[in-house]
């Protein structure tokens, strides 16, 4: 990592404040913390963002007044706004106004990770767009994979959760995890476990014959670890 | 029975009963007072005849109803009826008999008067006063009727919008005003109670909605500590799988918490907003989410959707139906089974092969009703389709007959 992410985590719920925030430092970013909408502005002030986690009910107001104010001051501050409300009306709000993305509470941290990852990756177009891990190489944009330089062909979904593992390295994740992604990424509706078992048995074997290092390792059963040295 | 009958009834018989005894004492009523007067008439001959006997002879007054005859002894003044045989005709009637003395000789003197006459006056007055009692009973019948039937139409009105109200609904209970205090008040007493209510039923909403809300952030956290600990690097394998569960039934919890959500939307009447569109293309597009999974279950996929149907939805809510409905016939199909989707005739008809159902038939649309073959499924997809139709006004109903059959008809 060459320089660390600023990240604003805007949360008036104290105890996900603090587990949202040590995620994100186990994960390389450098979050901040603000309870409200006031300490948010300061903060805003302070320091340089790359990203913001914004909850809608705050105690001093609705965070969406925040949106705009954010997205005036710099675009390239990259905005997911977490809330408990599901409302469509508030997501298509949300994102007219100017968020990248919407996650809805409660939500499970890769998938915040990867979210993250992918608004950041989308803003900042300086930043070279290619993922690379060891013989692993990712376009995210177009969907391609190499594999030490050799093309590899990946369905879709094969291909997201790729790229949901290299963005959660070295972190269990559970299959009820997975199947969430799946389901609300690639509206697959009839996901189960076994869907999702399904899914990440193709993967490893396109990657195994394609020469890659076995790197999804399965947890107990209950899980999947992309374990990187 | 309707009240005006019941009143009318109530009046028919207490009029027939009261015109049965009424015409019957007028009757005798009316024939005791021509009897007196007859009686009177008598005496009055009979002292005319007393006069006329002072300077005539008794057995010269004779006439055609008086009659003389002498007699030896006194007697009693009497009267009585007799009969008289005229051309063949009887006729009745009624004698006044007594005693004159002149010139020291008893005479028996018999004063007669017909009664015909006053037998046929009697009925005429009887006929005529019954005639104008029923007459008179016919008018106040129709009149009061006509009356109550009158000060009864806003009453009416009242019961059908009240049998049409549905707390759920836009419209608010808008009552006629009423002339009638009783109703009036009536509709006063329902219109604050409809709106009591209804402001009841907004409130249990929307209370229902914020806690669905609030239940959200503690489930959040929940989860995302249960993914803290995971990460732990000397997790036993129970320990691994115990939070595995935890997370994956703190997700179900949410997921129930959701759908909740949704329910109470689709009450509140969130979605309000509809359009026209093709079903066709509609289960089309969503069919094309589930591909894989049907080609990973060996799924034999009919479908005809050659009959064009257009309908007018909220688009989410259209495809939250489809997506539902599409769902639940391949989630509860087996390996190699068999799907089959039909557009037909105003009505979608969706087929799948599948285990037969563990719970009563009726009770498909309920929610939290599950087979005993998927543990997994929330039971609630199927009830959320049959909120979506209700909406709507569309039909959905359930069969089986060696296959799953649901149709909605549009």
């Amino acid at each position: 990592m060459l320089k660390k992410h600023n990240i604003l985590v805007v949360e008036d719920e104290l105890e996900l404040a603090k587990s949202t925030l040590s995620f994100l430092s186990e994960n390389g970013f450098l979050p901040f913390h603000a309870k409200d909408l006031k300490s948010a502005r300061k903060l805003l002030k302070q320091e340089n963002f790359t990203a913001v986690l914004l909850d809608l009910g705050l105690p001093d107001g609705d965070g969406m007044s925040l949106v705009k104010e954010i997205k005036n001051a710099k675009k390239e501050i990259g905005l997911i706004i977490v809330s408990a409300k599901d409302a469509l009306e508030k997501k298509v709000e949300g994102l007219e106004l100017g968020a990248d993305d919407y996650l809805t509470k409660p939500f499970f941290f890769p998938e915040l990770n990867a979210r993250l990852k992918s608004v950041i990756r989308r803003l900042n177009l300086e930043v070279n767009q290619e993922i690379v891990l060891n013989e692993i190489t990712l376009f995210p944009e177009e969907m391609r994979t190499l594999i030490y330089g050799k093309e590899l062909e990946l369905t879709a979904k094969e291909f997201g959760l790729l790229l949901y593992f290299v963005s959660n390295q070295n972190r269990v994740i559970s299959k009820t995890t997975l199947g969430e992604f799946m389901s609300s990424n690639y509206a697959d509706y009839g996901f189960t476990d076994d869907v999702v078992y399904t899914h990440i048995k193709n993967l490893k074997r396109k990657l195994s014959s394609s020469g890659a290092d076995d790197y999804i390792k399965n947890v107990y059963g209950v899980g999947y670890k992309f374990t990187v040295a | 029975m309707k009240l005006l009958t019941k009143t009318s009834l109530n009046f028919i018989s207490a009029s027939v009963l009261f015109f049965l005894v009424g015409s019957m004492a007028m009757y005798f009523s009316v024939r005791n007072i021509i009897a007196e007067d007859l009686q009177n008439r008598l005496l009055q001959q009979k002292n005319e005849f007393i006069f006329t006997a002072q300077q005539k002879k008794v057995t010269d007054l004779t006439s055609e109803l008086v009659f003389v005859q002498e007699i030896k002894k006194e007697q009693l003044n009497s009267f009585s009826d007799t009969v008289f045989i005229i051309n063949d005709q009887y006729i009745l009637y009624r004698k006044l008999q007594f005693t004159y003395l002149q010139d020291k000789q008893q005479y028996k003197v018999s004063i007669l008067q017909s009664q015909s006459q006053s037998d046929l006056l009697i009925v005429k007055i009887v006929i005529m006063n019954v005639g104008f009692a029923v007459l008179f009973f016919l008018i106040v019948f129709f009149v009061n009727r006509k009356s109550i039937k009158n000060a009864l139409k806003v009453f009416y009105s009242t019961i059908r919008k009240l049998e049409d109200f549905e707390v759920s609904k836009a419209e608010e209970l808008s009552l006629d005003t009423a002339e009638v205090d009783e109703v009036k008040k009536l509709n006063a007493v329902f219109e604050k109670m409809s709106e009591q209510i209804r402001q009841d039923f907004e409130a249990q909403k929307e209370y229902t909605e914020n806690v669905a809300h609030e239940l959200q952030t503690p489930l959040a956290i929940i989860s995302s500590k249960a993914d803290e600990l995971m990460q732990a690097d000397n997790l036993t394998k129970k320990q691994m799988e115990q939070l595995a569960l935890l997370m994956e039934t703190t997700n179900r919890l949410s997921k129930i918490n959701q759908a909740l959500i949704f329910l109470t939307k689709i009450d509140n009447r969130f979605y309000r907003e509809g359009a026209t569109f093709s079903l066709n293309d509609l289960i089309k597009e969503k069919l094309t989410l589930f591909e894989e999974v049907i080609k990973e279950k060996n799924i034999q996929l009919e479908v005809d959707l050659s009959d064009i149907t257009h309908i007018y939805m909220d688009k989410y809510l259209a495809e939250t139906m489809v997506i539902n409905l599409l769902k639940n016939a391949i989630v509860h199909n087996e390996q190699g089974g068999l799907l089959h989707i039909k557009l037909a005739n105003q009505s979608l008809i969706i087929t799948n092969s599948g285990k037969a159902l563990t719970f009563v038939e009726s009770n498909i649309f309920k929610r939290f009703i599950r087979s005993d073959h998927n543990k997994k499924s929330l039971g609630i997809g199927l009830s959320i389709v049959k909120r979506i139709c209700e909406l709507y006004n569309f039909t959905v109903n359930y069969q089986f007959k060696e296959k799953h059959i649901f149709t909605i008809y549009f």
